[in-house]
């Protein structure tokens, strides 16, 4: 009885799953597997950083995902003035109640659009990642608590602008994972160019919600029961420690655990309940690149070749 | 053992020498290092170590050291050790020659060579090159292969046959040079060297020439002025702007896709045999570029127009067989 | 000869194990080091290591130059001139570790590794001790691992390659001991030996003064080893005797100088004898210490006219000789005009109180003038001591008459000094005195602090008979050894001390592993190699033989090793990997080979897209593989049906080459 029921919430949480990466490609056309990678990551419960040039459908995909997944969505464009309380919240004097009011943030959702994250001045940045990291957010000495789950998809401009200020490599370590987009290719880039709505669509009611807050819970809950054996944690520590004796700074602990998860998700999502290496394979260059201070995903791709599977 | 083999009487037949060099064959491209291909050397290194336990042996018998010769002996079989473990770097590898892709002359061609160990244990450091070129070195893990990019230049257009690659290590100690000859049977195309003369390709328009060379189309939008060269129609001359005496001037035309132009053998006369070729090359790879259906005419063959990726290379590998 | 691959690029990893090797190699040589040689060592290495953190510049050509002639130029002040063996390894360190600062690409970084292993040779021309041997052991594995990084395209973690290095030292072993042990040892030197070559060697000097011997007591190394074949000797039999000292000279006793031309002295033996074997360390002197009285000297060495034996060269290495004494004997008897003279020869107008003395013995025959000597030492309140008060003007008078502290080089001169005055002829003998038996060996050590002065008098019809005067003061020395002679055994070092029987029985221990250290590693020279191995063969082996079973060993032991690096190693594989690698197998046939890094799912769909006929089956395996390795019920244990479906799979797996 109990193998029934798990066997059909297997099939229950394939078919979400399939019908969120279908939803979102129908959006972001001949990109599945930048599709894949962040909703791996979303999954993971890790933030996402895209880096692409302008153009490119970064906000396009953020705000699709959020809206397939069924969670709040929040945009907030960074610019140079943009203070921290722009992003968390100000406590606001009350004059009914004589007393301080909080005033939520954009911050307070459950996915938040950074966009062009590195125009913003460090300070505003570290206020945002404070609150990536902790979950939560503290003014006054009141704590406010973020909704759950939260995720931040940061977008930024890989060419060092004038006015930018790009996020140091200790805060880059904050992101679970970094994606590039690239160009589309011809066949989707046709698609795009006859779709009379163009990008607009993705505003329209054209996206149904196909899950909600609870069911990505659960999937969150079942990517870490994916099953990672010995011989995969073999592996993976293979991989970390020949990044750490062929780089001045290899992958910390914590991507180390990232990657971990990001491979569960990413079998999950391949309809596994255990992780195999082309899992961790097809992660790597995501999670690794901006820890290794890469420019590209070449020398993830190189590590990969280096590294033997046990 | 190589050392050992070396010194058995029959490779001191004059047939022997003739072939002093044991050189792995490939068969499908595929060769496997044997014992008996590997060859072994000191390096300078060795030669200095060597200089040096002397040093360490005749000090310790001039001081009766009897630890000064504990040091120089197993220093001297560490040499030794040194040199099996070089020699066993090599051994027993399995080169694989992945087809090549063309490349025009003077280039270098990357060819692949997957090197792979067979015996269950990590190689390193293991050198590949073609004779005379540079040197890729790479590690091999147990078990697997290693993919060398080893280039190899190229001098003229056709077929060339691959020159022996030699594979070899230093590894671990750098005091002996182990090395092996691998021969493939393997050739490479090389396209000819596109000349540098910027000749215009022949494009007139409407049939003042006939047909014969070329039908041109869609040169209908103006793209801009360039100077006037040799050959240019005189239809295409800008007189208007010529006048102005700032030199002849022609007028250029797009034709983005939609011209078909005839390269042909007849248009390059007044230029030597090689110059031809390398001037058919050059207009072929510009048209190419540039997205335009050609076709190609030479002494014994016709290549009707076309703008495919296949077209181009079969006008490319034409050229570089025509004798 | 093939040119070395060259690559030259040297990256900071490389530089820290070199500097890493040096500074150990460094660290162990500077006791052998002048300090200000190790400090600037030091420096120079310092400023490679932050050159290489680029915090400081490496120094150009002209600096280096300059420095090289200054450092050139501190050797040559700093040992006044002498360029001996310490000046030349000073030298060699220092340049060796400026070569440092213009290492910049692989080519410089070779030759430094093997300088330093050229240092580390040189580490024994100072000491040969057990220390050394094993402190030589880590710098060995250090630079075969910093050679082994050079020789590496992509580098790998430290413990690959101290691991490999290790591995390969072990294996260089055995070779290493059929060298050692069969390679023809050809006798030193081949050419001169610099001066201060043994200047760290301690033992018997050739003349007496007054705080010599008691130096030496303080000074516990051994002086050498006896095992005797039978019988031993009890302890007041044992005399070693050493340098004979016939001449005085205020407070100095001499040596007669060879030109006098005494006569060699007839020696008659009887009784008891006692066989045993010396065992002498080197003290770069040319005494051979025999127990009294030996009648034939050792091999390569003679007796003096006053029977000390001598050996032709000053003891420089560790000799072993055997010899024969007999404890009773007669020593010349008959008195030669010259000999006489001078064992009665005294400086004038010294001591007069001593001379005061005598005056009422001239009526005695010569044994009783022995025993009045004796019985003032015995009965008047003489102490044996280390640290007798300084003696000034007129020391015997000194002693005698007023401190009457001392030790056994005062009693022996001063009891000579009396003999003389009063008309007895009569010598000093220095040697040694005791010895201790080691329980673990059964053999006898003598050290440096059993150093012991007696006196020999000549007495008509009997010759030369030993008087000790010291056994008068305190019988205990000549019984029981030094130790039980002084009351206060603070005075002595540990070890010749009576009161810590662990320490004792630990030193027991590691003397004797040192005794086997000394005969077998270090004492084995071309007669002791020859005779090992006509006593291992039960032949008489020639050089040639030597070179002949050398070689048959190496090539034995070559071959072996060979097959141990060449088999094939098989990798523990689980069941499902075996069973993978019969598919690999299979694979192969058709030239398909996973590369590094490449899963078995995207190997297979790689063969599956070359290999369309079998796509179904080549992924079906994969995926069956990949349960059996990687999900959760694989954890659990094996897998029996599951493996049974693969290893199907694999079986009917049969690939025809296209």
């Amino acid at each position: 009885m109990i193998k029934t029921n798990e066997n059909n919430e297997k099939i229950m949480m394939q078919t979400v799953l399939k019908a969120i990466i279908d939803g979102t490609s129908q959006v972001i056309l001949g990109k599945q597997t930048q599709v894949k990678l962040s909703l791996a990551c979303l999954l993971s419960g890790g933030h996402l950083l895209i880096e692409d040039l302008p153009g490119m459908g970064k906000t396009t995909l953020a705000h699709t995902l959020a809206q397939v997944l069924g969670l709040n969505f929040r945009r907030s464009q960074f610019t140079s003035d943009l203070l921290p309380a722009d992003i968390i919240g100000v406590s606001v004097y009350d004059r009914a109640t004589s007393a301080f009011q909080f005033h939520p943030g954009p911050v307070f959702t459950n996915v938040l659009l950074a966009d062009e994250i590195n125009r913003a001045t460090p300070k505003t940045q570290s206020a945002l990642l404070e609150a990536m990291e902790e979950q939560q957010i503290t003014i006054d000495g009141e704590t406010h608590a973020l909704p759950k789950p939260f995720f931040v998809i940061a977008t930024q401009n890989p060419k060092h602008h004038i006015g930018t200020f790009p996020l140091p490599e200790s805060q880059l370590d904050r992101f679970l994972m970094r994606i590039t987009l690239g160009y589309p290719d011809a066949q989707s880039e046709r698609a795009l160019l006859k779709s009379q709505a163009g990008r607009h669509s993705t505003t329209g009611a054209l996206i149904k919600p196909v899950c909600d807050v609870n069911t990505l819970i659960s999937l969150q809950h079942a990517v870490k029961n994916v099953h990672v054996s010995d011989q995969l944690l073999d592996y993976l520590q293979d991989l970390i420690l020949y990044t750490r004796t062929q780089f001045s700074t290899g992958l910390s602990p914590r991507a180390g655990l990232g990657l971990r998860l990001c491979a569960q998700a990413w079998a999950l999502l391949e309809g596994r309940d255990f992780v195999i290496p082309e899992d961790v394979q097809a992660v790597f260059a995501s999670v690794v690149s901006h820890r290794l201070a890469a420019e590209n995903s070449e020398i993830a791709k190189q590590i990969l070749e280096r590294v033997a599977i046990r | 053992m190589a050392s050992a083999s070396l010194f058995k009487p029959r490779y001191f037949t004059a047939d022997y020498w003739k072939r002093w060099f044991r050189v792995a064959s490939s068969h499908d491209n595929v060769a496997t290092l044997n014992p008996r291909q590997i060859y072994i050397l000191p390096t300078r290194w060795g030669v200095l170590y060597a200089f040096m336990l002397i040093l360490l042996l005749v000090g310790s018998i001039n001081y009766s050291i009897s630890l000064g010769y504990y040091v120089t002996f197993l220093l001297a079989s560490l040499g030794n050790i040194a040199m099996l473990h070089t020699w066993r770097n090599l051994v027993h590898l399995q080169v694989t020659i992945l087809p090549a892709n063309p490349v025009f002359a003077g280039d270098a061609v990357q060819m692949q060579l997957q090197i792979a160990d067979t015996r269950n244990r990590a190689r390193y450091a293991i050198a590949a090159q073609f004779e005379s070129n540079s040197i890729v070195t790479e590690d091999i893990a147990a078990n697997s292969s290693q993919t060398f990019l080893a280039p190899l230049q190229t001098q003229q257009r056709g077929w060339q046959k691959l020159p022996r690659i030699k594979l070899h290590t230093e590894f671990p100690l750098m005091l002996f040079h182990a090395w092996a000859y691998v021969d493939c049977s393997q050739q490479v195309l090389v396209y000819p060297k596109p000349s540098a003369n910027n000749i215009a390709p022949p494009i007139s328009n409407t049939g003042q020439t006939g047909g014969k060379n070329h039908v041109a189309r869609g040169d209908e939008d103006f793209d801009g002025h360039k100077t006037y060269q040799i050959g240019d129609a005189p239809s295409r001359v800008d007189w208007k702007a010529s006048s102005k005496g700032i030199g002849m001037l022609s007028k250029q035309y797009s034709g983005n896709g939609s011209a078909i132009l005839y390269l042909d053998w007849a248009e390059t006369s007044g230029l030597a045999f090689e110059e031809r070729i390398s001037q058919l090359t050059r207009w072929v790879v510009d048209a190419h570029t540039a997205q335009q259906h050609f076709g190609l005419r030479l002494p014994h063959l016709t290549l009707p127009p076309n703008n495919s990726e296949a077209h181009y290379h079969e006008a490319l590998k034409a050229l570089a067989l025509l004798d | 000869m093939p040119k070395a691959l060259l690559r030259n690029t040297l990256s900071s990893q490389h530089m820290y194990w070199l500097l890493a090797s040096l500074a150990l190699i460094l660290a162990i040589h500077a006791p052998n080091l002048p300090i200000w040689v190790t400090a600037s060592c030091g420096l120079f290495g310092a400023w490679r290591y932050f050159a290489v953190k680029q915090l400081l510049l490496m120094p150009n050509r002209w600096l280096l130059m300059l420095l090289s002639l200054l450092v050139g130029a501190a050797v040559l002040l700093s040992f006044k001139g002498q360029f001996g063996r310490d000046a030349s390894l000073s030298l060699l360190v220092l340049m060796t570790v400026l070569k440092l600062l213009e290492t910049r690409v692989i080519r410089d970084y070779v030759f430094m590794v093997m300088l330093a292993y050229f240092l580390i040779g040189n580490l024994f021309l100072f000491n040969q001790s057990m220390l050394t041997f094993a402190l030589s052991i880590p710098p060995l594995i250090l630079l075969t691992a910093t050679l082994i990084h050079a020789s590496l395209k992509s580098p790998q973690n430290w413990q690959f390659l101290l691991k490999l290095a290790s591995k390969m030292l072990l294996q260089s072993v055995p070779v290493m001991l059929i060298l050692f042990v069969l390679f023809p040892r050809i006798p030193g030197p081949l050419w001169g030996i610099p001066q201060d070559a043994y200047s760290g060697m301690t033992g018997l000097g050739d003349n007496l003064k007054f705080g010599n011997i008691s130096n030496l007591t303080l000074n516990t190394s051994v002086a050498f080893r006896v095992q005797f074949k039978g019988n031993m000797p009890t302890n007041n039999q044992l005399y070693w005797r050493g340098p004979v000292l016939w001449h005085q000279n205020g407070n100095e006793w001499l040596m007669p100088s060879k030109r006098i031309g005494l006569r060699n002295e007839i020696l008659a033996t009887t009784g008891a004898v006692f066989d045993y074997t010396i065992t002498l360390e080197p003290h770069n002197r040319n005494w051979l210490l025999l127990l009294d009285m030996p009648t034939l000297a050792p091999a390569g060495g003679n007796f003096t006219h006053d029977y000390s034996a001598v050996s032709n060269q000053p003891v420089r290495k560790r000799i072993r000789y055997t010899a024969s004494s007999y404890p009773s004997y007669q020593l010349g008897v008959a008195l030669g005009e010259r000999e006489q003279v001078l064992s009665l020869q005294l400086t004038e107008g010294e001591n007069p109180r001593a001379f005061e003395l005598v005056k009422s013995w001239q009526s005695l025959s010569p044994e009783q003038k022995i025993n009045k000597a004796l019985q003032m030492f015995r009965e008047q309140p003489f102490i044996y001591t280390l640290r007798p008060p300084i003696l000034r003007e007129n020391p015997i008078d000194e002693f005698l008459f007023n401190t009457k502290r001392g030790f056994c080089e005062h009693y022996a001169t001063s009891f000579v000094y009396l003999m003389r005055a009063t008309g007895v002829p009569a010598r000093i003998v220095t040697g040694y005195q005791g010895g201790e038996l080691n329980p673990n060996g059964n053999y006898l050590i003598v050290r440096q602090s059993d150093a012991h002065a007696w006196a020999e008098v000549w007495l008509q019809g009997r010759g030369w008979v030993r008087v000790d005067p010291t056994a008068a003061v305190s019988p205990e020395r000549i019984e029981h050894g030094i130790s039980e002679a002084l009351r206060d055994s603070s005075e002595l070092p540990l070890l010749a001390r009576g009161d810590f029987p662990l320490l004792k029985k630990a030193f027991f221990n590691f003397d004797s592993i040192n005794n086997s250290w000394n005969q077998w590693v270090l004492g084995y020279d071309d007669k002791k190699q020859l005779e090992f191995l006509n006593q291992l063969t039960g032949k008489k082996l020639g050089l040639s033989d030597l070179v002949f079973w050398m070689t048959g060993a190496i090539v034995l032991v070559m071959l072996a090793t060979s097959y141990f690096l060449f088999r094939q190693v098989k990798a523990k594989l689980n069941p499902a990997q075996q069973l993978y690698q019969q598919y690999l197998r299979k694979l192969k046939r058709v030239n398909l080979q996973p590369t590094t890094g490449e899963g078995a799912l995207n190997f297979a769909s790689r063969a599956a897209q070359l290999l369309p006929s079998y796509q179904q089956q080549i992924l079906q395996i994969a995926s069956s593989y990949n349960a059996l390795q990687y999900s959760e019920q694989s954890s659990d244990g094996v897998q029996p049906d599951m493996l049974k479906q693969l290893e199907n799979l694999i079986m009917q797996l049969n690939i025809k080459k296209p």
